[in-house]
């Protein structure tokens, strides 16, 4: 088929589909009638990338307070406390940065009256973090305990770190090995002083890119 | 034009397969027409994506509601640019801008080689052309955005009010130029392993791309960065989210290929490394599209319930193991041609900066992914936010941080002691004083002490980098220090392009580490009412409410805070503070109430105030003292511009084929092998 050819069998077959594309879009349009319909569903599926709060995610964590409770923290140490619990509305935030920032969300000001709530009954910051792993589960916390299978979210980066250094030393001592004695039968003998080396060495870096 | 656009997508998809077969064929048949005519379908190709494009353009500017996407993601009161930007804010359009993207860098970088690289080009025009295929698909069968609803709505819902931004309009088109330019590189490495040829010539285009992905990833990240911190509210920049590790994962591969192909260039090493580290790169950029659109892994920036994730999977994994395959059956093709000579070397430098540069993308993908592996093995969901991610990867930051100077000053194959006694001295020296002047002025971070440390050690050796070639300019030439600064630079393209994106890098280290010191305060002000606060370098500030404000605007209410700030007793103006409720034509609330920071920056410290809302005219606000975060911006800047240098195409004609060795005039090269 040469160049010609090509562009006629093109233009047809365009043209056949641009006609049918045309009539069938004339028909869908002349059966839908104009609705003053925003927000519906259909529309809303997929719409941007950024997520939809859960307004109905909170669950109460209340405790008993404990006998002649007193405040177990300062608020300084309490919103420290609410950095490491997580806001369950979708926001991916904590609960203090959650709840100082946004006032649309009624899940992290929920989370933060159970927080002031065990505070002033007397619970301790592990109690409280306890309480509430138990109610929400351990996605109530920004990072996973230290405990348990936990542990290989913590280690495995160093240890593959640690694997791929050892692997890399292997690698470059083998190479450096067998590089070793084709430099000596290539080289020769010495050819002069550390200090005029460094010299030739500094020429040539600045000669190199 | 919408209806030529909309067919023009299903031509396109034809053309795709049509380029894909007839380039496979004819590398394989080595017949020049079926190779040309396989070139011609990625030209027509990526014409057909332009129309659908232009089509969605008419479609989004002239408002036609009927249309699924331009309903969901536009609203007749939007302003023209957020209305142009609603293109890639959805995922239907930005699956189709991801096309249009890579349609055009496919036919770039397919006419770049036409009368070169014979052997690889037609298999490079097949792997560009099965990926367009993969992604035109997509578009056409699972994330169409001419999907027609059953009715027409008198207006659309509008965008989310946080992507009504500057820095959404532009930071998510680098982004996916960063992304996409990964496809060339992957393309011509396929192209290469298939030919069996990893010479120059591939070399030469693989930088070139990489570089170019590079540079758009840089900038789209650093956008990205910008654009969470004055647009969520916050006070933060970066929350390591799964969508924000899916942009860094190439990056730092990336960033690693970068600097071990100069390895493979002066010394012919590296080559199976630098194969794998092209085709991994490419291959994150595929899953971390995958992890963010599929909805497998809780984001604030996920599409929930995208349909394409399983495409997304196939692909990947069909990628893979083509990719695995190829490199498996060519690893004799891929032999080192020379050696490493020494631990205590260039290229062992760059070695181990590689490791480091993977070492953290392994564990940044292993943070992303384990809240799956945690539910798989023990049945329970997982977070895992910032403070993982931080215990992780500031130790590897540092060490990274801590290559970035060490590398340059070590010689290439074997560095002497006095070598490293004469490049060394100056900048650990001024490091420790660093270290060591922070300490007595009271800092106790140790993290952050070390940071600066190492900043301060990463900044002499940069420095004296350029006092030497200035120095060296001058006595040869008689140049003036500013002749001198600028013709080093342009003669050295890459070296000293480099070290503008190391200097790009010690100014970010010090930004992050600044963060260490941010305070928060939370007040509650009536109009009227005033508070004293004390910020982290010990500055007092008064901040007096000239009481809320409501207001209408465009397409939003507004309810303002403005407060009269002084420091030290020094006015400082008014900053103000908004929540947003933005509507549509009908006035309907659209989306939650978004908030618009007030900041006041200077280079020590942003003041950052939050109007998280009003209650009985008592506005609760946010004040946050963000030390540094400007640097931020201005390092990620100093990196493009050093990227921009590097890549300068007239660097690429001014270098010698081969580097070091082949410089060197005979007598100089037997001298440069002799061991010190």
């Amino acid at each position: 088929m040469n160049r010609r050819d090509f562009f006629a069998r093109g233009a047809a077959i365009g043209g056949v589909a641009l006609f049918g594309a045309r009539t069938l879009y004339a028909q869908q349009s002349a059966n839908q009638t104009a609705q003053p319909v925003a927000p519906v569903a259909e529309q809303q599926s997929g719409s941007s990338n950024l997520f939809e709060m859960d307004q109905g995610a909170t669950k109460s964590v209340r405790l008993t307070p404990k006998p002649g409770a007193r405040a177990s923290m300062t608020n300084d140490q309490r919103d420290a406390l609410e950095h490491s619990i997580r806001c369950q509305c979708g926001c991916t935030l904590d609960v203090y940065t959650c709840r100082t920032t946004d006032f649309s969300c009624q899940v992290s000001p929920a989370m933060h009256r159970d927080v002031m709530a065990a505070v002033e009954g007397g619970y301790s910051a592990q109690e409280i973090i306890d309480a509430f792993v138990q109610t929400y589960g351990e996605r109530a916390l920004m990072a996973p305990k230290k405990e348990g299978f936990n542990w290989a979210g913590y280690i495995v980066p160093f240890a593959a770190l640690g694997a791929g250094a050892t692997a890399l030393i292997t690698v470059l001592r083998g190479m450096q090995r067998r590089a070793q004695p084709a430099l000596v039968s290539a080289a020769g003998p010495k050819l002069g002083t550390d200090d005029e080396m460094a010299k030739l060495d500094a020429a040539i870096r600045r000669d190199e890119d | 034009m919408i209806l030529i656009g909309e067919l023009s997508l299903w031509v396109a998809l034809l053309m795709a397969a049509w380029a894909g077969v007839t380039s496979f064929a004819g590398g394989s048949l080595g017949r020049d027409d079926l190779i040309t005519s396989g070139r011609r379908g990625i030209y027509a190709t990526c014409a057909m994506v332009v129309l659908a494009s232009i089509g969605l353009w008419t479609a989004l500017l002239t408002h036609d509601f009927s249309l699924k996407y331009v309903a969901s993601n536009t609203s007749a009161n939007m302003p023209k640019v957020y209305i142009f930007a609603a293109f890639w804010g959805g995922q239907a359009g930005s699956m189709l801008f991801w096309s249009l993207i890579l349609s055009c860098f496919s036919a770039i970088a397919i006419w770049s080689v036409r009368d070169k690289a014979r052997d690889m080009a037609p298999w490079a025009a097949g792997t560009l052309a099965m990926i367009m295929l993969f992604f035109i698909a997509t578009v056409c069968f699972k994330a169409n955005p001419y999907d027609r609803l059953s009715f027409v709505p008198a207006d659309g819902r509008g965008m989310n009010p946080q992507l009504q931004n500057p820095g959404m309009a532009i930071h998510p088109p680098n982004l996916y130029l960063g992304y996409v330019a990964t496809a060339i590189p992957f393309a011509f490495a396929i192209a290469a392993l298939i030919a069996r040829k990893l010479d120059a010539e591939w070399l030469s285009i693989v930088r070139r791309w990489s570089l170019l992905s590079w540079f758009f990833l840089t900038i789209g990240i650093t956008l990205g960065m910008w654009w969470a911190y004055v647009e969520l509210g916050w006070s933060g920049y970066w929350a390591w989210d799964p969508v924000e590790n899916a942009s860094l994962l190439p990056w730092l591969t990336g960033t690693a290929f970068l600097h071990s192909i100069m390895i493979q260039e002066k010394r012919g090493m590296l080559r199976k490394w630098n194969v794998v580290l092209v085709v991994t790169t490419f291959l994150l950029a595929i899953f971390g599209t995958f992890i963010t659109r599929s909805g497998i892994i809780e984001s604030v920036h996920s599409f929930a319930q995208s349909p394409v994730g399983t495409w997304f999977a196939s692909f990947f994994f069909a990628s893979t193991g083509v990719t695995i395959y190829f490199v498996a059956t060519r690893l004799k093709d891929l032999e080192a041609k020379a050696e490493l000579e020494s631990m205590v070397s260039r290229e062992a430098a760059f070695l181990y900066n590689n490791l480091v540069l993977v070492g953290i993308a392994f564990s940044v993908l292993w943070g992303t992914l384990f809240p799956i592996l945690s539910e798989w093995v023990r049945g329970t969901k997982i977070t895992v936010g910032p403070p993982f991610f931080n215990t992780v990867n500031v130790p590897l930051g540092l060490l990274l941080l801590a290559l970035t100077g060490i590398g340059p000053l070590i010689a290439w194959r074997k560095a002497s002691t006095s070598n490293l006694k004469r490049q060394f001295a100056v900048p650990v020296t001024l490091g420790l004083a660093v270290g060591a002047l922070l300490l007595v002025l009271g800092m106790r971070d140790l993290y952050a002490l070390i940071a600066y440390t190492l900043a301060g050690f990463v900044a002499a050796t940069i420095g004296q980098e350029f006092y030497k070639g200035i120095g060296a300019r001058r006595s040869i030439h008689g140049e003036a220090i500013p002749i001198a600064v600028v013709r080093l630079v342009a003669r050295n393209r890459r070296r000293y392009g480099g070290y503008i994106v190391h200097a790009g890098i010690v100014v970010l280290f010090s930004a992050f580490a600044g963060l260490a010191f941010k305070k928060d305060h939370d007040i509650q002000l009536r109009g009227g009412e005033s508070k004293e606060l004390v910020d982290p370098l010990g500055h007092k500030w008064r901040f007096v409410s000239q009481g809320t404000s409501t207001s209408e605007s465009l397409n939003r209410f507004v309810t303002a805070v403005g407060l009269e700030v002084w420091r030290d007793g020094v006015p400082q103006g008014i900053v103000t503070s908004e929540k947003r409720q933005y509507y549509d034509s009908n006035k309907n609330p659209l989306f939650e109430p978004s908030t618009e920071v007030g900041i006041r920056t200077s280079a020590k410290m942003d003041l950052y105030i939050v109007l998280a809302g009003v209650r009985d005219e008592t506005a609760e606000l946010r004040i946050s003292f963000n030390p540094l975060v400007v640097w931020v911006w201005i390092g990620g800047m100093i990196m493009a511009v050093g990227g921009l240098i590097v890549m300068w195409p007239q660097a690429e004609r001014r270098r010698a084929p081969s580097g070091y060795v082949a410089t060197l005039e005979p007598a100089k090269r037997e001298l440069a092998v002799a061991p010190r």
